[in-house]
């Protein structure tokens, strides 16, 4: 396999890239010292390339391609930019100031502009490039970090130290947003006006109107992802388009045409509405069953908004986490920077994500495995393990994260036994829960036998104790987001009271409404009979999953025996996580 | 116009007997008036009170674009008398013109000052303090001034705002004004920009005894001198300032040169009030490290309401009898409006004006550029203040 990259035929005409650059460098607010425009007069690229080195391919087809690079760049390309400036920094740093507290000079304020040309040459550069190319969405290109390394400035003004250094600091300023925010943007309208035959349509219509509409468009590739056809008629993109998964490719066959019927579907689904517009070459498909139906559940942005956002946070807390603890590593993880922080990133807002059509992130990690479960729902004991100390890996925790259905119950009760007698008490007590969604009487009683709930807490720094030092920070980053998840059954906290009660419906009406999803769960196993073997199913396994992990540090305190109680029992251990606050706060 | 709370200002100099036109700073007040008058943006209401001669507290509530607003509350240790319904303020304090520059005054010696009472000294020295929030920027404006000796007085500024670099800044000001001359001393927390400005007056000394009564005319030079310890960087200028006293018996002139050796700028004004409604002024500058240059001239009419008739014979008795000796008060308080226009060298044009309908006082104006053929007028304004 080979690449061929040409880069003659960059070096030849540049006068259109020197149009965007020009338009790019005064769009954004400038410092007060530039008091005219900034006009790029010369731009070449130079005879040396870049060298690129290819960490990854994710995707590779004729007309497609994913994958990430490593930018090495130390040739002789050269830029001259030419403006004014103001020469007296009085003048600026007054014009910045408000006028109440200023010191209103007569006339040592008084301004001096001058011309100016600035040369920018010897770049030094390497980053990584995340770079997607297809027929329909055009070349995305997107630097990780920050490419630029150095560069020389040299200006009208190299006699004067002081101007020299300013500029050299302002110019690296506006060069890093240029490389992490502008240039993307150039570059795919560029590769769109090759490419997309209906984009290119599109800037023909607008360039009747108006030539230059740059400040319509984002130019934040990472706070908006890139553009593809379909964002200047509103709809909403998938964020999918980084995370080198094949199957996210799928949007991108999706016409404009198509997308428009496919909203009309999702309305009159919506709705009571009999219509189904018809779209070409599709089955169209109702839905078997509840399993079917809690996928698609997952997935349907009107229902499972709310739900999503939350998931979505919590996921973005764990790759945090885990970009933290991978930096801890060594270059292993360094090697491969994207993926984890991409989606934390996309996780971290999950108020934009809302209104993405299709969530394949979120549902598709973990329902496989549920739906491998099911079969085998009775033997529960074999589902224990050795407690896995392993730094818990995201999906490991992902599962834990509707699991707050069955903490308020299994947590209070498992630390108050016998290791021995762990993981069947656990069960029996999930059981025991499930039924007691059906009779919340019934279950009032051993409900109320329960230790004070915080148990579960004093685990954790149990755990942290008995870990190499070297792990320990990577253990309390992971032991987190997993006590968050939890932390709800603090007492105080309005849950508390509804852990006595121990009824799941009741628990989830009064909490938050990011919990939406999870209250789908308990609602159907409350109201439909039926349903709820698949519920149970999950919920068993879950509460083995969650009993071998009590049981396992459960083992591991004993093993250390007197220390760690000492550890444990002392105020000062716990507080720190004890006093967190909840993950979502009402 | 003035503000309210700036007049209240003026009125606390009046009544502590700072002359504030003695310094540096005001070297080209005229030209400044005439020329660089603010042309309001958007709407702007204001009303204010004077609700006790030490307490003065004004509302503005302002759009242009966006809705905004200010709350402001000034207190003076000093008893201010003076006109504070919109309806009788006379507009000639409040509009500011051509400035009469008046006879230096001798400053008063400090035993003057102090009152005694049973043995003890019992004088408070004058203070103000003014403070005002502005909505919903959330920035806050403070000013401290307290006449520390007849000679001096402190002026201490600040303004707090989270867009700041720091969250604020402060402006500190000791001014020392002895007639003769006049120094001012300034530091800024911005970057702790440290400043000294001078005033001297050439003449007689009116701390002497043989200082003559009626002087014609004025010559002061002064200069500044500015330097920012955290970023290194300085300013100066210079000036110089030739005006006709009260005393002179033709128009009232003031010339003004200053020059900014460091940015080779030199600015010259000629403002001269050439009748009693009507003043003109000038200003050209020149660079002469970069050859930019700019012209600006500005004209104010004033206009007066109409007497009632007079025969005839009065007339030519004033004419004749009373020789023009113009008293700044004199019969200026029946002005009913200030028409102010400007007009520099790329044909930008400031028209303003300014007076008083029944009782508000309002400021109308707009900006026109007139080789921006898609878009003459830049900016309107209308401005309505209200006091009690």
């Amino acid at each position: 396999m080979a690449f061929n990259f040409n880069w003659s035929p960059l070096i030849a005409d540049t006068s259109r890239a020197r149009d965007m650059l020009t338009s790019a460098l005064n769009k954004s607010p400038k410092p007060p010292i530039i008091v005219d425009d900034i006009i790029v007069t010369e731009l070449n690229l130079g005879s040396t390339p870049p060298e690129l080195e290819i960490l990854e391919i994710g995707d590779l087809a004729e007309d497609r391609f994913r994958g990430i690079f490593k930018l090495a760049y130390s040739g002789d390309a050269f830029l001259t930019l030419k403006t004014r400036v103001q020469a007296n920094p009085l003048n600026t740093h007054l014009s910045t100031k408000p006028s109440f507290a200023s010191p209103q000079p007569l006339a040592a304020g008084s301004g001096l502009t001058i011309p100016l040309q600035i040369t920018l040459s010897d770049f030094r550069m390497s980053g990584f490039v995340i770079l997607v190319f297809s027929k329909q969405k055009g070349i995305t290109l997107v630097f990780r970090n920050d490419p630029l390394e150095s560069l020389k400035v040299s200006s009208t003004f190299d006699s004067i130290p002081f101007v020299r250094d300013y500029l050299q600091k302002v110019i690296e300023e506006q060069l890093r947003v240029l490389f992490m925010e502008d240039l993307p943007a150039i570059v795919h309208r560029l590769s769109l006006r090759l490419f997309s035959s209906e984009y290119s349509d599109m800037e023909t219509e607008e360039v009747d109107g108006q030539r230059n509409d740059d400040s319509t468009i984002p130019v934040d590739p990472l706070a908006s992802p890139p553009q593809d056809p379909t964002d200047a008629f509103g709809f909403p993109l998938d964020d999918d388009q980084f995370s080198l998964d094949p199957s996210a490719e799928l949007h991108a066959s999706f016409s404009q045409k198509n997308l428009l019927r496919l909203a009309a579907l999702t309305d009159s689904h919506r709705t009571l509405s009999l219509f189904t517009p018809s779209i070409r070459d599709t089955v169209f498909r109702a839905w078997a069953g509840p399993s079917d139906r809690a996928d698609q559940f997952g997935q349907h942005p009107s229902f499972a908004a709310a739900s999503l956002s939350r998931m979505n946070s919590a996921l973005g807390i764990h790759s945090d986490v885990s970009t933290v603890s991978g930096s801890g590593e060594s270059d292993a993880s360094s090697s491969r920077p994207t993926l984890s922080s991409f989606s934390s990133y996309y996780g971290s807002n999950g108020g934009r994500n809302r209104a993405r059509p299709k969530k394949r992130r979120v549902v598709d990690l973990r329902r496989p495995k549920d739906e491998s479960k099911v079969p085998d729902a009775a033997p529960l004991p074999d589902a224990v393990q050795p407690p896995a100390r392993v730094p818990a890996t995201i999906q490991e925790r992902e599962v834990d994260l509707p699991s707050p259905t069955t903490t308020p119950t299994t947590y209070p009760r498992l630390t108050g036994q016998q290791p021995s007698q762990t993981t069947s008490s656990a069960i029996s007590s999930i059981n025991l829960t499930s039924s007691t969604a059906e009779s919340p009487s019934s279950s009032k009683s051993s409900a109320e036998s329960a230790p004070p709930p915080y148990h579960l807490h004093e685990s954790l720094p149990t755990r942290v104790g008995k870990e190499k030092p070297n792990d320990l920070t990577r253990h309390n980053l992971n032991s987190i987001p997993m006590f968050r998840n939890y932390s709800f059954e603090k007492p105080g906290s309005p849950l508390s009271a509804h852990g006595r009660t121990s009824s799941f419906t009741n628990l989830y009406c009064h909490h938050h409404p990011q919990q939406y999803w999870a209250s789908g769960h308990a609602g159907t196993s409350y109201f439909e009979s039926t349903g709820s073997i698949l519920e149970q199913a999950w919920m068993r396994k879950m509460a083995t999953e969650i009993a071998s992990r009590v049981a396992g540090e459960k083992a591991a305190r004993e093993k250390l025996g007197g220390v760690v109680k000492g550890i444990v029992s002392s105020p000062g251990a716990a507080p720190p996580l004890a006093d967190a606050p909840p993950a979502y706060g009402s | 116009m003035l503000g309210f709370m700036d007049y209240i200002q003026h009125a606390f100099h009046l009544a502590s007997q700072w002359n504030s036109d003695n310094s540096y700073s005001s070297l080209t007040a005229s030209a400044r008036d005439i020329l660089d008058f603010d042309i309001p943006r958007g709407l702007r209401f204001s009303v204010s009170s004077l609700s006790s001669p030490n307490f003065a507290n004004s509302y503005t509530f302002g759009t242009s674009g966006v809705v905004d607003g200010s709350l402001s509350y000034l207190y003076s240790s000093l008893p201010l008398q003076v006109a504070s319904r919109s309806k009788h303020i006379d507009l000639t304090e409040l509009i500011r013109g051509y400035r009469h520059v008046l006879e230096l005054r001798r400053p008063d010696n400090p035993w003057w000052w102090e009152t005694w009472h049973r043995g003890k000294r019992v004088d408070r020295l004058a203070t103000l303090l003014y403070g005002r929030l502005y909505v919903p920027a959330s920035r806050l404006e403070a000013l401290y001034l307290r006449r520390i000796s007849p000679t001096r007085q402190v002026h201490l500024s600040c303004v707090s705002d989270e867009r700041l670099q720091n969250g604020g800044t402060i402006l500190a000001l000791l001014q020392d004004d002895r007639a003769k001359s006049s120094t001012e001393y300034l530091f800024s927390t911005d970057s702790a920009l440290l400043g000294v400005r001078g005033l001297y007056n050439f003449g007689p000394d009116p701390r002497s005894s043989t200082f003559p009564p009626n002087l014609l005319s004025r010559f002061s030079v002064g200069g500044e001198l500015y330097y920012g310890l955290l970023n290194a960087s300085g300013g100066c200028s210079t000036g110089l300032r030739f005006t006709t006293l009260p005393a002179h018996a033709g128009f009232p002139y003031t010339m003004t040169l200053t020059l900014n050796p460091l940015m080779g700028n030199l600015s010259s004004t000629y403002s001269v009030k050439a009748g009693r409604n009507l003043s003109m002024c000038s200003r050209f500058d020149f660079n002469f490290y970069s050859y930019e240059s700019d012209f600006v001239v500005g004209w104010e009419v004033w206009r007066r309401r109409a007497r009632p008739m007079e025969s005839a014979s009065d007339r030519l008795a004033e004419d004749v009898l009373s020789k023009p000796v113009p008293t700044l008060r004199d019969k200026e308080d029946d002005v009913e409006g200030v028409l102010k226009a400007r007009i520099d060298q790329n044909w930008r044009i400031g028209l303003l004006w300014e007076g008083r309908i029944k009782e508000l006082l309002v400021t109308l104006g707009a900006s026109i550029d007139l080789r921006n053929r898609d878009q003459i007028a830049r900016s309107v304004g209308l401005e309505i203040q209200y006091s009690s």
